[in-house]
């Protein structure tokens, strides 16, 4: 479904520019779930940027559903693929209600039945009718990554990016998305690519799982090696004893990766 | 141990005045610090910030604070006037907040944040202060200190930033340290580095700390003893060892709904909250 | 944390429909939008006080015909330069008009002048600002090197030029007035549209496939536009001083159109005698100004709250 080759992509000019993506390259299964995981500045939101659409230069390939991406793309590719930002306070619009928000996608594409489709979107993500007229500040975090959720599955796309989508919640309001996120992949039978920091989350969600560091993907590992610590590379390792908690003995054996 | 706590609190409740009635962020809680890591757990709204904030009285502006007792070494914090309290702030009880980002000046360079706040508390030449700032970005573990001296804080990562933080607030070698989520905006090895940098000054000076953060699994690996808060309220105090052996729901539940590297793929159990948690009554276990 | 006292008993009728946490469609959605931010205006007594006075000149120019006998259009040479009195409450001018009268219906032109010059100022200024400011690159290269030309050159001068150029008149003395206001707007919500577009909002709205049009139009534009009422209602005062100075010079508006400024520029001959000629205008002119800045001040606190009251 997604395939990723030789990735570049660059920031900037001449002795500043920054090799933010590293030759990367990996694919995606149809109805599978892959995670990236690495530290702040490791490139990861950068692919998932790219893939969505919302980079301007990069090179490579990059195919999903057998389409190439270019870089100006069409409605169509638009419906294929949408993403679930991280911030669920920044990425609803403040003067728009829910309503709204969910409408916009329709009438972009021009799709029929807009109101039932809005309220089964909103059915869908575990909200009754009563939040349909709200505005963003009239919910909690938790409610607007659910219609954050929404918004992106309202098109029906294939693919659904997402870019940290519980990082910024609760712990028990996080189980709630993770869960909604784990119950619509199964029904609607999407291809889920998610980016985040937390080892857990992602080793939770996803089966497949690339790790990358200063832009480049070092490895490419499993759930199941994640539940053993069964990692090959170094880096990887010292992630996952790191996510385990506060351990002084293991600190001392940590050490900085180039 | 016998010693007398640092910290003595006893029915705290921190109220705010809100156009749409009074908001009760901290409802009647005890509790005591000794030279001891104690971690204040809860997720957002439980209070847990309101309660390091009211201790150095830094409760913003429609905020009241009232309790039976609030005490640093035998003084009363709660009535303290405003001299004792500037001695106290920064100098005796320091804070560190969660994003370098917005806790440091943008438009000084670190080196010279540090010195000065040396220089609030000791009478001290400006070139004094200089030596004690490099000293103490070498004790967190900066290299290149002079380097970093000079650099402003747009330009350096999070996780020195953090140091530079714990730097400026431990250079008056403070008896409490209040640290406010201080490494939920670093990433995760950077995290680990920074609390090894706390756990060595808090050992290496005797002090105590109360760490404030919403992540139960690094609060209990960190600290010794463990306030989960929730509602304003202390759902429940145990030893930080002991933490997989919680007794109250709401600890229990929010155990179970994390998801775990080594777990498996199943559906996270939801917390369920009971109203009735809410209307226990006071902080007392 | 835990709320007190904040669910006594739901409020029943119009107010409850207005504070329901449900709004059952858009148009409840949006009024309740506008009642909140009313209760919050309301809670300021400076804001208030500027309302006053600007419903106060709405009501005066609509009630014009009711409030006066004529419209200070009557001349009597034989009672000119009469002082206050019972029968001229503001006295009378040197072609003997009644002033209160004339003050009264110019009121009416001081409102059609704050009106055209909004009507002509906001699009223009909100428009260019934000495509400037979305598109980025050598559009918004273009667009603010066209605002620094009108922005360079003093209000008053190029009002002067324009009007010469097009004939006096008070429509064209709006215009001039208008086609010198718009720059700093222009920059304002250029200013507003570069953070605004780094959001995740318009990120989502990209992905969805949106138009650049509807981003700035449906996105973009409602965030730019607060910002640009308050600064217009602030501006106000000057417009209207503006526009007297350009009646003052005889380029505005025209006699005998009862215009403020040309009342106080033809009362400036009679000034140390019949001081109330150039005066009471100018006192009508200072109240509505103010009233004006007050009300803009009020606003900006609803509109573009900064210091929160969250616990």
């Amino acid at each position: 479904m997604i395939e990723v080759s030789d990735l570049n992509i660059r920031f900037g000019r001449g002795a500043a520019a920054i090799h933010a993506v590293r030759d990367a390259s990996f694919s995606v299964a149809e109805g599978e779930s892959y995670g990236i995981v690495g530290e702040s500045g490791s490139g990861k939101s950068t692919i998932l940027r790219a893939l969505a659409g919302l980079i301007d230069a990069w090179t490579g390939t990059m195919t999903i559903d057998g389409h190439d991406l270019g870089l100006r793309r069409s409605k169509a590719a638009r419906k294929l693929l949408q993403m679930v930002f991280q911030d669920p306070y920044g990425s609803l619009h403040p003067r728009r209600t829910v309503n709204d928000t969910l409408r916009e996608p329709l009438s972009i594409h021009g799709f029929d039945a807009v109101d039932e489709r809005i309220v089964r979107a909103l059915t869908e993500v575990g909200l009754g009718r009563e939040f349909r007229f709200r505005f963003p500040h009239q919910l909690s975090g938790g409610q607007r990554q659910r219609i954050a959720i929404a918004r992106a599955l309202i098109l029906e796309p294939r693919v659904v990016l997402l870019d940290e989508p519980t990082s910024a919640l609760d712990v028990s309001v996080q189980a709630e998305i993770l869960n909604l996120l784990v119950r619509l992949r199964q029904v609607h039978g999407l291809t889920y690519l998610m980016v985040s920091h937390d080892l857990a989350v992602v080793g939770h969600l996803c089966s497949r799982i690339a790790v990358m560091n200063r832009g480049a993907i070092i490895e490419e590992t499993s759930d199941e090696a994640m539940r053993t610590g069964a990692m090959r590379h170094a880096y990887t390792k010292q992630l996952w004893v790191a996510s385990k908690g506060y351990d002084a003995d293991a600190l001392s054996a940590m050490v900085e990766f180039e | 141990m016998s010693e007398k706590p640092l910290i003595e609190v006893e029915d705290l409740w921190v109220r705010f005045r809100t156009p749409k009635g009074v908001v009760e962020a901290v409802r009647g809680i005890d509790f005591t610090l000794g030279r001891e890591r104690l971690g204040i757990v809860g997720e957002s709204g439980s209070g847990k910030s309101q309660t390091g904030r009211a201790l150095l009285r830094l409760t913003s502006g429609n905020g009241s604070i009232s309790a039976k007792r609030m005490e640093f070494d035998g003084i009363d914090l709660l009535n303290a006037d405003k001299k004792t309290l500037y001695g106290i702030r920064g100098n005796r009880i320091s804070m560190i907040m969660q994003d370098p980002k917005y806790s440091l000046n943008p438009v000084m360079t670190v080196g010279s944040q540090i010195a000065e706040a040396y220089r609030i508390h000791a009478t001290a030449s400006a070139s004094k202060a200089r030596d004690k700032a490099m000293n103490m970005l070498d004790a967190v573990r900066i290299r290149e200190p002079e380097k970093v001296y000079k650099l402003y804080p747009h330009q350096v990562s999070g996780g020195m930033g953090q140091r530079i933080m714990i730097a400026m607030m431990l250079i008056p070698n403070p008896q409490v340290l209040i640290a406010d989520e201080p490494t939920s905006a670093l990433d995760v090895t950077v995290q680990m580095q920074v609390l090894a940098l706390l756990d060595d000054m808090v050992r290496k000076n005797g002090m105590g700390l109360i760490l404030v953060s919403h992540d139960l699994n690094l609060v209990a690996s960190f600290c010794d003893q463990v306030l989960v808060m929730y509602g304003g309220q202390i759902m429940e105090r145990l030893a930080a060892k002991d933490l997989h052996k919680a007794q109250h729901p709401y600890t229990r539940g929010l155990l179970n709904c994390l998801p775990r590297v080594d777990g498996s793929h199943e559906a996270l159990p939801v917390l369920e909250r009971d109203p009735a948690w809410l209307e226990q009554q006071g902080g007392r276990s | 944390m835990v709320m007190q006292d904040a669910k006594a008993s739901p409020a029943k009728g119009l107010r409850g429909w207005l504070l329901s946490d449900s709004p059952a469609n858009a148009f409840q959605a949006r009024a309740q939008n506008a009642y909140v931010g009313w209760l919050a205006f309301r809670g300021n007594p400076i804001a208030m006080a500027g309302l006053f006075i600007v419903a106060g000149l709405l009501v005066v120019a609509a009630l014009a015909p009711v409030l006066t006998g004529g419209e200070g259009l009557a001349q009597n040479l034989g009672n000119r330069l009469k002082p206050p009195s019972a029968e001229h409450w503001f006295g009378t001018d040197e072609l003997g008009r009644d002033i209160y009268q004339r003050i009264i219906w110019g009121s009416r032109v001081t409102l059609y002048i704050v009106f055209l010059v909004s009507i002509i100022v906001m699009p223009i200024g909100l428009l260019v600002g934000t495509i400037a400011g979305y598109m980025g690159g050598w559009v918004d290269t273009v667009l603010m090197r066209i605002t620094d030309i009108f922005l360079a050159f003093p209000r008053l001068i190029l009002a002067l030029a324009f009007v010469s150029a097009l004939g006096p008149g008070l429509e064209n003395a709006v215009i001039a007035i208008a086609v010198t206001t718009w720059s700093p707007y222009a920059r304002l919500a250029r200013a507003e549209a570069l953070t605004v577009r780094k959001s995740e909002y318009i990120l989502a709205a990209q992905i969805q496939g949106a138009s650049r049009w509807r981003i700035v139009t449906g996105h973009v534009v409602p965030m730019c536009l607060s910002s640009i009422i308050v600064r217009l209602t602030l501006d106000m005062a000057g417009i209207i001083l503006t526009a007297a100075g350009l009646g003052f010079l005889g380029l505005g508006a025209q006699p005998p159109l009862p215009e403020w400024g040309v009342m106080i520029a033809t009362g400036r001959a009679f000034l140390l005698d019949q001081w109330w000629i150039s005066t009471i205008p100018g006192f009508a002119i200072l109240i509505v100004s103010m009233g004006f800045n007050l009300l803009g001040d009020g606003l900006r606190d609803v509109l573009d709250p900064r210091s929160g009251s969250e616990g």
